[in-house]
């Protein structure tokens, strides 16, 4: 479980994340929704210690992002990221993309962690692509990977930076079903994402954000249906169209 | 209007076949030498440019702009003419007397020297074009520093750093020619010393200029098949910029 | 080590003779170069195979030569085609006009090739022909596109003029070769030399900079 307290984090005078408070409860899918340039991207990062803050405390099961003596390759272990721009390494296999890091990291022998490649692309529903590169994948194929490549590390915890902004309308469908199938099957996920749709099936809590701060929490039902604050009210009017 | 008398054999008719050839050697040795060395310097000026390390990353950037705002003939001037000036007496005794072939070595100083600032360039170049969230990626599958630069960046790199390193190494080898200004029997000065016996300079500057042609396909010939062997489907390379 | 400067001061009559001379070659080999480089550019582009044909043979082929020899190569042509001696500035003016086209017109290529096709179907639809539409749009367009990649290559044309030393031209550096072979004084001429170069280059680098600056901004 992640317990954000009191983060804020600026970039020389700016200020993008401002007394950032909340927790993520072992299981919960926590959606992050909000104008572009609301922070959401740069809290997530924060969450696995890829963007570094300058106050408050992230502790992650316990552990706080803070303390100096945190090993953060052990931490990052135990969580994996999808991108928005899938990020697959181009110039190795799509099936070595997956296996690197268990072989690399956790010295995971080579056919084991084949073999663990081949179920993962088994339940992403592209097992046919793993002896390809990654260059040749449509966009929605290659996110799928890169979920499922995220998974070989078995984390406790994924979390998804606007992971369908990139593709185009027709893959976006096939990203989601797999976002949710991982969301059933109790995975606690942090998504920055605009797809409501996403939201409404499976999110447990939906943030909204503008300018670092957090306007406004709720469960789907109460920030779609009756969104309290003037902003996220301005912001649904705008995407819901 | 073309009031000449064409002699083309003079080209492979002894000693100025012998000259031609020994000149031919001797620009793909000072090829091939300033093609390793200013890779070798190029790529740790290259790493200093992006490195967060900031009086490291100042010191490229100068280093870069220095050798390329000065034409590369005034360099190579100042390292044959007014280096050795500045060193004491017994050094500059020893520099002129005891190394043999000094031009050669100090062209190859040099030149090295310049194009390894252009190397860095490209690499810099190269490095950039990857995007930062690659290298997140690799950390956030728990990847160190060390093993997403081994594994993921740098093999990356170099498959996109080979295009304009191609280029870069053509340029080398034509940047060659300028030795000749200080007496090194390369190519050219071996043509310009073959027309001054002969008064055929037509011929013997035509025949420098076939052997550059033959060079450069040879080099573009065994670059395509090193791209060849690195070459990864669908990956798209980024265009070098113009050279 | 001592340095004497004052070699400079005396002799800086002539040196600067010698940088105007640089000035005159490179703003007629540039000036030369472009409007060369634009037409063989245009040509690249040709879909008539008589056209591409031989200007694409001609940029490849100076692209395999280094220019010291071009240099030498018309230095040899030009009597003979012209039938009389040729003086060393207009047999380098030549070279280097003929030599850097080369690499405009590849400039001049990417620049045209960049403007999209919607700007040409504007241009045909309101009733212009192929050489008014270039002349009119697409090339001004290419320019201003390509404009800090034209500086960068302007500035590789000005230090390209010192090889017209190999030919006894009485450009910069050779003038400094001059006054050295007299006064050996090679460190402080060539610094010297070294320095104008590099103010006049690293202007021109900067200029380029904001250019691109402004054109990301835009």
């Amino acid at each position: 479980m992640i317990e954000i307290i009191n983060v804020s984090k600026w970039f020389g005078q700016l200020k993008v994340l401002d007394n950032v408070n909340e927790t993520i409860n072992k299981g919960q899918v926590v959606v992050i929704c909000g104008p572009s340039g609301s922070g959401k991207s740069t809290l997530l990062k924060s969450l696995n210690g890829l963007e570094p803050f300058q106050e408050g405390d992230i502790r992650v099961d316990g552990i706080s992002l803070k303390d100096p003596k945190t090993n953060f390759i052990k931490l990052r272990q135990k969580m994996g990221m999808v991108f928005q721009r899938f990020e697959l390494y181009p110039h190795i296999k799509v099936i070595e993309n997956i296996t690197i890091a268990p072989i690399k990291v956790l010295n995971k022998p080579k056919a084991k962690a084949d073999k663990k490649a081949m179920e993962l692309l088994e339940r992403v529903g592209i097992p046919e692509q793993a002896e390809k590169y990654p260059g040749n994948l449509s966009g929605g194929q290659q996110q799928r990977v890169a979920i499922a490549r995220a998974l070989a590390m078995e984390p406790d915890i994924m979390l998804f930076d606007e992971p369908t902004s990139a593709l185009d309308p027709e893959m976006i469908k096939e990203v989601l079903d797999v976002m949710v199938d991982l969301a059933k099957s109790g995975m606690t996920m942090a998504v920055v994402t605009h797809e409501m749709g996403f939201a409404k099936e499976v999110a447990d809590e939906i943030i909204f954000m503008d300018e670092g701060r957090i306007i406004e929490r709720g469960t789907d039902r109460s920030f779609f249906e009756n969104p309290e604050s003037e902003r996220a009210k301005e912001f649904l009017r705008k995407i819901l169209i | 209007m073309l009031n000449y008398d064409f002699k083309w054999s003079i080209l492979w008719a002894d000693p100025y076949g012998g000259w031609i050839l020994e000149g031919v050697v001797t620009t793909v040795k000072l090829g091939i030498l300033c093609c390793i060395f200013s890779m070798l310097i190029g790529v740790v000026i290259g790493t200093f440019r992006i490195t967060q390390f900031k009086p490291l990353r100042i010191f490229a950037e100068a280093y870069t702009e220095f050798f390329r705002d000065i034409p590369l003939l005034v360099q190579l001037f100042f390292w044959y003419f007014a280096v050795p000036s500045l060193l004491p007496e017994e050094m500059r005794i020893w520099v002129y007397q005891e190394i043999p072939d000094f031009e050669f070595w100090i062209v190859v100083v040099g030149l090295s020297l310049y194009s390894s600032s252009r190397v860095a360039e490209q690499i810099r170049a190269g490095i950039n074009s990857i995007s930062p969230d690659q290298f997140n990626a690799a950390l956030s599958t728990g990847f160190s520093h060390y093993q997403a630069y081994r594994y993921i960046i740098i093999p990356l790199a170099i498959r996109l750093v080979i295009p304009p390193l191609t280029t870069e190494i053509l340029t080398i080898f034509k940047n060659t020619a300028l030795a000749m200004t200080v007496g090194v029997l390369e190519t050219t000065f071996m043509s310009q010393q073959v027309e001054a016996y002969t008064f055929h300079g037509l011929e013997a500057t035509t025949a420098a200029c076939v052997i550059y042609m033959i060079i450069t396909l040879i080099v573009v010939g065994a670059m395509g098949w090193i791209e060849k062997l690195l070459a990864v489907p669908g990956l798209i390379v980024r265009k070098g910029a113009n050279s | 080590m001592n340095f004497e400067w004052q070699v400079i001061s005396n002799n800086l009559f002539f040196l600067m003779g010698g940088l105007v001379t640089t000035f005159e070659l490179a703003l007629i080999a540039i000036a030369g170069g472009l409007t060369l480089g634009i037409l063989v550019g245009m040509g690249r582009l040709s879909t008539i195979k008589f056209i591409y044909y031989p200007a694409t043979l001609f940029v490849n082929l100076m692209r395999t030569q280094p220019l010291i020899l071009v240099i030498f190569w018309f230095y040899f042509l030009m009597p003979l085609i012209l039938g009389r001696p040729i003086g060393g500035f207009t047999s380098a003016v030549i070279a280097f006009t003929i030599f850097e086209a080369s690499y405009f017109a590849e400039i001049i290529r990417a620049g045209i090739q960049s403007i999209s096709k919607g700007q040409i179907d504007a241009a045909y639809s309101t009733g212009f022909t192929y050489w008014q539409a270039m002349r009119y749009f697409i090339i001004p367009q290419a320019l201003k596109n390509m404009m800090p990649s034209l500086i960068t290559q302007a500035v590789v044309v000005f230090q390209d003029t010192s090889l017209a030393y190999v030919i006894g031209l009485r450009e910069f550096l050779r003038s400094a070769n001059v006054v050295d072979a007299r006064e050996m004084r090679s460190v402080e001429l060539y610094l010297f030399v070294g320095l104008v170069y590099f103010i006049v280059c690293f202007s021109m680098s900067q200029v380029c900079k904001k250019l691109e600056l402004k054109k990301g901004n835009a």
